[in-house]
């Protein structure tokens, strides 16, 4: 009951880098560096859902294992539950969970059941409570009728429910979830978004990774953006959606448009960023709005001689955000 | 609830699980048992043909060579082999993010393949002695098969620290089975240690089963001279060279554990 630090911060990152260093060739091996992580600094509260987005190779798995003791940092210090995750690993071991998104990571020969006790008994779960806990486990991630079927018969998305109860079979205070929804159809991945949302009712802290904007948006109050191992936002859903320009989106879309057209798009009013689109034979012009006083009249009054022209105005969503922050950073 | 989590692991508990899984990933998929077992069968026929003539206790000669051949494999390659597995699998991760020291994993399938090694010699004694039409002259069979079971378990000892290299790096297939030919040649597997030549034998006094394999040979073929003194010192030596590779496991698994987490190729396979 008395942990130390036990209402500080869930996680506590300064200045956190990582370099990975491969070898290519087998004579003539030639190094090479990737820096994964660029000094990340963040701060995670307990008792909530914390999202960290970023575009592929943005470094995410590589921070949710530095975080899970699963590897170390090349510089920095990492704290988790005001631990330090590359000293204290017998401490924090017990008391975190870990899901690393996937179709590996589960022995595939034996049962969903079997693989839940062997877990079990890796984390030392009370072999009097062991089977009750993974019939109540394997209730609520809906697996009890494949229970006692060999895992290389479960579809993707019971592997990762699987993958999930085993996540928390040992009650951890923290659990890390690399891109839990990951090749789940919309229905999977909908119930598992439920199931997530559930284990904070029971005090757990979660981290989540994920590159799908909606998803962060459904489950984290608060998120950070990574972008090529670095933070580049950080803020709740509303706070990150002023960030970029203002709330406001409006989408124009004609079979092309003409330089100065868009030129005179962007000198419009309130108008923070123009973003030109091709699909198929169309073109669409994403306008990011700060003002109410620029309408769609004046959009529409611009572009004389598209007949074709569609005009509407979208609520800024979280993506339209995300996508602005990733891209900001490309250039 | 939040503090509810798991006190921590027991070690014992965590060898008996992976003792348990490995039984059931064999219950899942018991054809390999017919390699293994045709393995036996046919060392057992050369080392019967080979050691024909080779003296009065020609068959024990044979059953010892075979035995320990098929033995090898069983119980030394099984426990690296299972840890490579544990990469391919992609369950060493979640495996070692388990608060349980791997090395406990890795003595529960020593033990398994120590289970299954036993089986092999069995069936070696059965095919040389099917052969013969006589089972050997065995001054202490119960003896015998308490000094077997030694050798098997200073094998084991040697495939704790083989495992380590499984953990430390995918190659490790690679590199074991150069290690392994220098061992196979070197311990007098097949033959007594003093039928080779002499650079061997270094290789094989750091090698636990020789001591061990001596000491069974000391004791179930009478007139044997072997590489030692004597079957006490025999003995002695076996202990002796167990116990440091268990000390030498226990210090190389921390490390290699450490090692692991720095150059981040636990998913690598
Ligand atoms: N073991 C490794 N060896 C070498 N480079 C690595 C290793 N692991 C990750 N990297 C590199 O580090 C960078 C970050 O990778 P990481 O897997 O953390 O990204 P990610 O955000 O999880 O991406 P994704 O969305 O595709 O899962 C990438 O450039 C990747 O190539
Ligand atoms: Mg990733």
């Amino acid at each position: 009951m008395s942990l130390p630090a036990a209402d500080g911060p869930a996680i506590e990152t300064h200045d956190v880098r990582r370099v990975f260093e491969s070898r290519k060739g087998f004579l003539f091996r030639e190094k090479t560096r990737t820096e994964a992580l660029k000094g990340v600094d963040l701060t995670v509260e307990r008792g909530a859902i914390f999202g960290l987005l970023g575009p592929n190779g943005a470094g995410k798995t590589t921070f949710t294992k530095i975080l899970s003791t699963l590897l170390l940092p090349t510089s920095g210090r990492a704290l988790v539950l005001g631990h330090d995750v590359s000293r204290e690993t017998d401490w924090l071991r017990p008391r975190m969970g870990l899901v690393l998104g996937g179709e590996r990571g589960l022995y595939n020969r034996i049962s969903g059941r079997e693989n839940l006790r062997y877990f079990a008994d890796l984390y030392g779960v009370p072999l009097a409570e062991r089977e009750e806990r993974i019939r109540q486990l394997l209730e609520r991630v809906d697996l009890v009728g494949a229970a006692d079927r060999r895992v290389e018969e479960y579809s993707r998305g019971m592997k990762q429910k699987l993958h999930l109860a085993r996540g928390i079979l040992h009650r951890p205070e923290i659990l890390f979830l690399d891109e839990p929804t990951i090749g789940l159809d919309p229905k999977s991945a909908r119930e598992t978004r439920k199931l997530i949302r559930s284990l904070v009712g029971d005090g757990v802290t979660i981290f989540l990774t994920t590159h799908y904007m909606f998803e962060a948006e459904e489950l984290c109050p608060r998120l950070a953006v990574l972008s090529k191992g670095r933070i580049v936002a950080r803020d709740t859903v509303d706070g990150l959606r002023s960030l970029v320009g203002g709330d406001r989106t409006f989408e124009v879309e004609a079979y092309g448009f003409e330089d100065r057209e868009v030129e005179a798009l962007r000198r419009l009013p309130g108008v923070s960023k123009v973003v030109e689109e091709e699909f198929g034979p169309m073109t669409r012009l994403t306008l990011r709005v700060r003002t109410l006083e620029t309408n769609l009249g004046q959009v529409r009054d611009l572009l004389p001689g598209h007949p074709e022209l569609a005009v509407r105005e979208r609520r800024t969503s979280l993506e339209d955000v995300y996508l602005d922050l990733v891209d900001e950073e490309v250039r | 609830m939040s503090t509810a989590h798991a006190r921590g692991y027991s070690g014992a508990r965590s060898t008996r699980a992976a003792l348990r899984l490995s039984l059931l990933q064999f219950m899942a998929d018991p054809q390999w048992l017919i390699p293994s077992m045709i393995a036996p069968v046919i060392f057992g026929i050369v080392a019967f043909e080979l050691f024909r003539g080779f003296g009065p206790y020609f068959l024990t000669y044979a059953i010892l060579g075979a035995g320990m051949m098929s033995m090898w494999g069983q119980t030394l390659y099984g426990s690296g082999w299972a840890t490579g597995q544990d990469r391919e699998f992609g369950t060493l991760e979640p495996t070692i993010q388990a608060p349980t020291p791997y090395l406990y994993i890795v003595l529960g399938r020593v033990l398994w393949n120590v289970v299954s090694g036993l089986l092999g010699g069995a069936i070696v004694y059965a095919v040389v002695v099917a052969i013969a039409g006589a089972p050997p002259a065995l001054p202490d069979p119960l003896g015998f098969v308490v000094l077997f079971l030694f050798v098997m378990l200073t094998l084991a000892a040697v495939g704790v620290v083989f495992a380590a290299f499984y953990v430390y790096t995918r190659y490790a297939g690679f590199i074991q089975n150069i290690g392994e030919f220098a061992f196979y040649v070197g311990t007098g597997c097949m033959f007594p240690v003093v039928l080779l030549p002499f650079w061997t034998s270094p290789v094989a006094l750091f090698f636990p089963p020789t001591w061990a394999l001596d000491a069974l040979r000391y004791a179930s073929i009478p007139g044997y001279v072997g590489f030692s003194w004597g079957f006490w010192p025999d003995i002695a030596g076996a202990v002796a060279t167990t116990t440091a590779y268990l000390v030498l496991a226990g210090a190389i698994f921390h490390r290699v554990e450490r090692h692991v987490l720095e150059v981040g190729n636990l998913d690598h396979y």
